[in-house]
């Protein structure tokens, strides 16, 4: 047995992975989360009272669990999707009908979906309550807004995709609302003082025209897929990085 | 913060390892759903195979019982000893010394040919290489080396055609010894085949995977899995009569001429053709499905889709009659519907109704159509007495001032005219479109009213002038405009006005009573309300009545055209695909399933049960005309095929070729419309299909039957041709006398009504495809053909249908007379191929030879009856 793991471990292809051995102690902790890419923007050691559940509930690491298993997911499901009003309902049906694994692969997605928006708010209901919006937290605050705009409009990008009633009729009402916001829609108010019209208004931009169709379908399927996903990751590691900065994870006083 | 200063570790493997094992355990759950809780299908062909494979054992075992009965088995053992002694004779060492010399010395004549064929390319090539140089440099020396060349390659092609001659012989030599082998080889092989071809078929069962089978069609999108289960659907014998492994009914109908790969299933049947994972969801029994499932009859909804005109087409008999239907209770008066623009409107001119009929019985008919006979068309409208009266009033004050009922008892009858009326009555054949007493009406695609109590109904002057010309009163009639005298007529009338009356009859309004203004204006109102112009022309008379300026003066004006212009019902050109939320189930929200069907049935059988206030009337469906009439609305969708589907209707292509439509011509169109020999004959597909096609009757017909019989008619076919679902005696139906060829003239031309039918059949209607006459055979004397003819008759069993005589069945015509009746030319032709006149004639292809047919055709030119 000793001889086997000797010849598993005592190779250079082991050793330029690992670099050197892991003892059970301290130091080599300290050294295994150091060198690992994923791990390093975790703190080496955490006090004991910021483990305790009861005080963060766990719910950004959750929020984030929850964003991993929809990029995973998610990737899955562009392989079997196009977005273009002929076959993008046709091929959620032939996911639930026809694809291996389809039916929990794309409920997977949903599921995750819906709980990330949830814990994302109870994640803030949390910081809120315990204050720890207040210095020297105050930018890290800033961001988690913004990411939980990023989660809100992930959703509402998403929804058009499976070109079903549902989706289609959420972004008649989402986008008219946005055409009837001041300044920026066309039916808000001022906007004839700025030259605003139904056709360089943001449901314009949103839709990429003047209704529901293709072009709007494309358009939510990139800012789903694409655009939005990579301004979360990157304001992720911001918030992460700033949860350590700011004096590592709340904690009762 | 002095508890933090202590470095602690801790464990959460128990944790950990239990929401492992849930999360293990999940996962197997997944994989085994997706492995066959998802699809059900798998179990379904699984147990088909099953079914097959026993039908094929059975199939097998059968064959393999047959073959041995028919002595296969003993043949073969035969042959196989033929075998052994042949390959034994061929093993003997005498033989195959013999057999191998001459296949070695094949071999060496090969190899020396092949040898042979290289020299002669590397001949050729060089000669190409020195004509080359030769062109280039006009070399005497490349011009000998070229001949020289050539010589040789003469000399190689010469003695490569000796080789090949001796290959030839050789390989003839050869197979003097093996052919005997061969060719019981092959016999064994011929014998086998079938039983080992089913065997085979047994064997490769198992070989078929389980899978999803799709059908692809690209440009409408559709990807139909209705196979992955019906899996059975294109079997010639099915391997079970339990769902989903039967075949497809009537596939000789419907899948050959829609074959599944260009049509998939849902184009027909709807459903949600992608769904495999349950019953509900592939039917599209689900919530939010727009398009449940067709099945059974319903299903034919769906022809409309491509067929533009369903008339005759085979399969699509419940649609066709349902348009029938359709159009019978002229549905397209009220409602707008494309493709059913410009109808005629179904109901009588009203203009003149105060003339016509009783006034108590028009109350009576306003209030329930169906109280008066039960086959009225007319809906009832649930009006008030008052409202009713209100309506009469109007319509009767276009010709009268006062309400009265006639005296009926006042009307004297001449018994003897009566009498001869009767006979009148009956050789017109008028109970072939009216019931009088539950009896008649025969012709079932023909609507004409009830005559049973219409002696209470109308008044004798009316009735004389309406037979006289039924015309004159009702321009869009269907009645025929009989060639009676006015003693005829008026002995007709006698007789009508004595037999069918109401006996309980008593007048409501017997004293004389003005009719009231507003009572007028009520009626109005009410006809504008319920649109009553939707069936009936009850406009633009006010000039013609005597009592109009008169109510003018009083301020009352009649409706005029653009007051009735608007069609009052909801259009129906797409309510098959309207969708089910913009459906006003109303009161009924709760009470009835929330779907199209239900829906449409709901407003057939009680049109005002949604809400109050609607103004629908009642039509009394019976459930089968309210499944028809839903499943030709539901046929009303707005559906895009592509252009490759789509069957034009015969006016549309005649439109597409920029053709003139058929239509009748000249002084016989004039006939046409005064008799209507279209309300039972087609002809060049106008017309109903109740009597005989006429479309090729000039070839058909000899010229002095078509006199006698247009002069008298009498039986041709045995009822059961026409009315298979009557039951009523055989031969009681023939065409009506219309006294055509009296003494009236219809034009100027000066030609007798009979001899204007003559002349447009013998010009208009004859195919160039029919000879005058049957083909001579001078070998055979005439006499001989025709007993030759009589015997194929007796032996083919055509008696079995026809009658001659008194012997012989009645589902064909009766052929006693056909010898003056046919022309021998169609006679000819007609044996050839049946259907090709009448595609679904019962009469059976006997294929025969032509000499055959001149046969036949020449005994059944002696049938003669001697009338005259």
């Amino acid at each position: 047995m000793r001889d086997l793991m000797d010849k598993v471990k005592k190779n250079v292809i082991w050793k330029s992975i690992f670099r050197r051995d892991y003892k059970e102690n301290v130091r080599d902790r300290a050294v295994a989360i150091f060198g690992n890419v994923f791990l390093h923007l975790h703190p080496v050691q955490v006090r004991e009272s910021a483990v305790k559940l009861r005080y963060t509930w766990g719910m950004g690491g959750i929020t984030f669990l929850a964003f991993i298993v929809l990029v995973i997911t998610g990737v899955v499901l562009m392989f079997y999707y196009h977005p273009s009003v002929d076959q993008a309902y046709d091929d959620i049906k032939d996911l639930e009908y026809q694809v291996p694994y389809g039916v929990i692969l794309r409920n997977l997605h949903r599921w995750a979906a819906h709980f990330m928006v949830i814990v994302v708010m109870i994640h803030m209901f949390r910081v809120f309550m315990t204050g720890s919006y207040k210095a020297p937290r105050q930018f890290n605050w800033v961001i988690g807004v913004i990411l939980l705009v990023l989660t809100l409009l992930l959703s509402f990008t998403g929804y058009l995709t499976p070109w079903d009633q549902l989706g289609y009729w959420a972004i008649v009402v989402g986008t008219n609302m946005g055409a009837a916001t001041p300044l920026l829609g066309f039916e808000g108010p001022f906007s004839e003082y700025f030259g605003i019209t139904a056709y360089n208004d943001v449901r314009f931009a949103l839709l990429g025209g003047t209704q529901v169709g293709g072009n709007a379908l494309l358009r939510s399927y990139i800012w789903h897929c694409v655009a939005l996903p990579l301004l979360s990751i990157i304001l992720m590691f911001v918030h992460f990085w700033r949860v350590r900065k700011d004096g590592g994870i709340s904690r009762p006083q | 913060m002095a508890e933090d200063s202590t470095t602690k570790s801790l464990s959460r493997s128990y944790l950990f390892a239990f929401l492992g094992l849930l999360m293990l355990a999940l996962t197997l759950f997944v994989i085994w759903d997706d492995e066959y809780g998802l699809r059900p299908w798998k179990k379904y062909q699984t147990q088909y195979k099953e079914l097959k494979r026993v039908q094929l054992e059975n199939d097998y075992q059968h064959a393999l019982v047959e073959f041995d009965s028919a002595g296969g088995s003993q043949k073969l053992a035969e042959l196989e000893i033929k075998l052994k002694e042949a390959e034994e004779i061929f093993q003997s060492p005498e033989n195959q010394n013999k057999y191998n010399t001459l296949k070695s010395s094949l071999e060496e004549v090969q190899e020396a040919l092949s040898k042979n064929q290289n020299q002669l390319q590397r001949y050729r090539g060089e000669l190409l290489e020195t004509e080359y140089f030769y062109i280039k440099n006009q070399n005497s020396e490349d011009k000998a080396k070229m001949q020289e060349l050539q010589n040789k390659i003469d000399n190689v092609d010469g003695r490569r055609k000796r080789l090949l001659e001796q290959e030839e012989s050789l390989k003839e030599s050869i197979m003097t010894f093996t052919s005997g082998i061969e060719e019981l080889r092959a016999q064994i092989q011929n014998l086998k085949s079938p039983l080992e071809e089913k065997k085979e078929r047994l064997a490769k069962l198992d070989d078929v995977p389980l899978e999803i089978k799709q059908i692809h069609i690209n440009d409408v999108g559709k990807a139909d899995r209705c196979e992955s289960c019906h899996i059975g659907i294109n079997d010639v014998e099915q391997v079970s009569d339990e769902q989903p492994f039967t075949k497809h009914p009537a596939s000789f109908i419907y899948l050959k001429h829609h074959q599944s790969g260009e049509y998939g299933c849902t184009f027909c049947h709807r459903g949600q053709g992608r769904a495999t994972t349950s019953i509900e969801k592939a039917h599209g029994n689900v919530k939010h499905w727009d398009e449940p499932m067709y099945e059974g009859d319903m299903t034919q909804t769906s022809c409309l889709t491509c067929h533009s005109d369903v008339k005759g087409l085979r399969g699509a008999e419940y649609i066709n009659n349902s348009t029938e239907l359709f159009k019978k209770y002229g549905c397209y008066g009220c409602h707008k519907i494309s493709g059913y623009e410009g109808l005629r409107e179904i109901g009588p001119v009203l203009t003149e109704v105060g003339s016509k009929t009783n006034y108590s019985w028009m109350v009576e008919w306003l209030l329930d159509p169906k109280s008066y006979f039960k086959t009225a068309r007319m809906p009832k409208f649930f009006f008030t007495k008052q409202e009713a009266e209100s309506i009469a009033d109007y319509l009767f004050s276009m010709t009268r001032t006062v309400r009265q009922d006639e005296d009926y008892e006042a009307v004297e009858i001449d018994w003897d005219l009566a009498d001869k009326g009767k006979n009148i009555w009956s050789q017109s054949r008028c109970n072939l479109c009216h019931v009088t007493g539950g009896r008649g009406g025969n012709h079932i695609k023909m609507y004409a009213p009830d005559l049973s109590e219409v002696g209470t109904k109308v008044n004798k002057e009316w009735l004389f002038n309406w037979i006289k010309d039924p015309k004159k009163y009702f321009p869009e009639t269907k009645m025929p405009r009989f060639r009676f005298s006015d003693d005829e007529i008026h002995a007709l009338v006698e007789y009508i006005m004595s037999e069918y009356i109401d006996d309980d009859y008593e007048p409501t309004y017997a004293e004389p009573e003005p009719i009231a203004l507003e009572s007028i204006e009520n009626g109005k109102r009410l006809i504008q309300k319920y649109g009553c112009y939707g069936c009936h022309e009850l406009q633009g008379m006010e000039e013609m009545t005597q009592v109009a300026p008169l109510l003018r003066q009083q301020g009352i004006s009649f409706l005029r055209k653009d007051e009735m212009g608007e069609k009052i019902g909801t259009e129906l050109s797409s309510i098959g695909s309207k969708p089910v939320d913009l459906l006003d189930f109303g009161k009924l929200k709760k009470l009835i399933p929330h779907d199209r069907l239900s829906y449409l049935k709901q407003k057939l059988r009680a049109p005002r049960s949604f809400r109050d206030n609607l103004l629908m009337p009642d039509f009394q469906l019976t459930e089968d005309e309210v499944n028809q009439l839903s499943a030709i609305l539901y046929g009303f969708t707005d559906a895009h095929v592509p252009a490759r589907y789509v069957v034009p209707s015969q006016h549309e292509l005649y439109q597409l070729a920029g053709a003139e439509e058929f239509k009748f011509s000249g002084d016989f169109e004039k006939l046409v419309e005064d008799v209507k020999c279209t309300n039972c004959h087609p002809i060049k597909g106008i017309g109903a299909d109740y009597a005989p096609d006429l479309s090729i009757a000039g070839s058909k017909l000899q010229e002095t039957w078509i006199k006698r019989f247009l002069g008298s008619p009498d039986v041709i076919r045995p009822l059961i041709q026409q009315m298979p679902n009557l039951g009523l005696a055989q031969g009681s139906i023939t065409m009506p006398r219309f006294n055509l060829g009296k003494e009236e003239v219809l034009s100027e031309t000066n030609k007798s009504d009979i001899d204007i039918v003559l002349n447009y059949f013998q010009q208009e209607l004859v195919s160039k495809d029919i000879p005058k006459k049957v083909p001579e055979l001078e070998s055979v004397p005439l006499d001989e053909q025709i007993s030759l003819g009589k015997k194929l008759y007796d032996d083919k069993g055509c008696m079995a249908c026809h009658q001659i005589g008194m012997d012989g069945g009645a589902v064909g015509p009766n052929l006693s007379d056909i010898g003056n009746r046919l022309n021998e030319g169609f006679i000819f032709v007609y044996l050839k191929d049946p259907k090709r006149f009448k595609p679904d004639v019962v009469e059976p292809n006997y294929n025969l030879s032509e000499r055959e047919r001149i046969y036949l055709t020449n005994y059944l030119m002696t049938l003669k009856l001697d009338s005259n």
